[in-house]
């Protein structure tokens, strides 16, 4: 920071002061509250599988033949374990890989959640596609467990 | 400024999982990701996102930080990134399909980040050491800052003190407000200011 810059006086003080005042007063005290409840996620210790492919960033769209272009495709992938997900026709149709039983939680940003199984091929059904943004947490029958980044699905919010 | 030794004790308190602590950071940092949203002109919802996958990130993060002072940094940057991706996700800013020689400068809302990181860091020591002061000078400080401030004649009313008296107290005021430890971080020089303050 320059010299200049910090001799205030009097009513430079008080200038920067009404300018943090209002910085603070302009953020809704919701949106400050909703960003208390993320300490909900502070301890989760499973194992993050980023997203690897997802079909509407990485298709090529010379590639893309008209037939599928309406089915989405994202795998997450982790050192254990990979998600494979396909949707289409408003569900989600998911895939352990390797092929295996599993606990699938879907988990929003408020907390709510709800869980499918993965049969013991590893395949899954998650129907109504969830609005808004999540994360799917697999638990296989061997009691490995991993989260996936956060992602969305559905246009808005 | 990086070495803000507030900084560094909040970040060791949240990943030492004191929930307390992460409320005094969001209250300290939101202003900072809300006037970024803001300044992306994202709409409500858009913002609400960005803040959510801002926050959440922070916290599943937060004990890799490899510089804890670096946190206000890393919260502009990744706020900027959020907005960015809104946008782009929402097409309206096309930049991935501007050809390779015209997506720079990629960002149009672009300012340094280290200058929203030095705002908001001076902003939040002046309103930490605003709370401070005792309720007389907080009281007289609030009025002062009103907009429009309010007038010498209707603080008299308000608080009973004659008018003369307001100017004196005003300067008593904003000199300890000067002083407030948590000034320093931000000002580098405090004792300087402190001492040209008081001989004026």
């Amino acid at each position: 920071m320059s010299a200049q810059e910090v001799s205030w006086g009097d009513d430079e003080l008080l200038d920067a002061l009404r300018l943090a005042v209002r910085a603070r007063q302009a953020v809704p005290a919701d949106f400050v509250s909703a960003a208390k409840t993320a300490f909900a996620w502070h301890n989760i210790d499973a194992e993050l599988a980023e997203l690897t492919y997802d079909s509407a960033r990485d298709a090529e769209p010379a590639q893309t033949r008209a037939e599928t272009a309406t089915i989405r495709a994202l795998t997450f992938t982790s050192a254990r374990l990979s998600v494979e997900l396909e949707v289409s026709g408003g569900s989600v149709l998911g895939q352990v890989v390797p092929a295996q039983a599993a606990v699938v939680r879907v988990r929003h940003h408020d907390g709510a959640e709800s869980a499918v199984v993965a049969d013991e091929i590893g395949c899954f059904l998650i129907d109504p596609v969830p609005a808004g943004a999540f994360r799917l947490q697999c638990r296989t029958a061997e009691g490995t467990e991993i989260l996936t980044g956060w992602f969305r699905l559905t246009d808005g919010g | 400024m990086r070495d803000d030794p507030s900084v560094v004790a909040l970040v060791a308190r949240v990943c030492g999982s004191d929930q307390e602590a992460w409320h005094e950071l969001v209250e300290r940092y939101a202003p900072l990701v809300w006037s970024i949203c803001a300044r992306y002109q994202l709409d409500r919802g858009d913002i609400d996102d960005v803040g959510q996958t801002v926050w959440l990130l922070l916290v599943e993060n937060i004990r890799n930080l490899r510089e804890p002072a670096a946190l206000p940094g890393w919260l502009a940057t990744t706020t900027r990134h959020e907005c960015l991706r809104t946008l782009r996700a929402g097409r309206r800013l096309d930049l991935d399909g501007l050809p390779p020689e015209d997506q720079l400068p990629a960002d149009p809302f672009a300012v340094p980040v280290e200058q929203d990181v030095i705002e908001a860091e001076r902003n939040a020591a002046l309103r930490a050491a605003f709370a401070e002061l005792t309720d007389g000078c907080h009281e007289l400080i609030s009025m002062l800052i009103r907009d429009p401030p309010m007038e010498y004649t209707s603080i008299s009313a308000t608080l009973g003190i004659p008018v003369g008296s307001i100017g004196p107290t005003r300067a008593r005021c904003l000199d300890k407000l000067r002083r407030s430890p948590h000034l320093a971080p931000v000002l580098g020089l405090n004792d300087d200011i402190a001492s040209k303050g008081a001989g004026r």
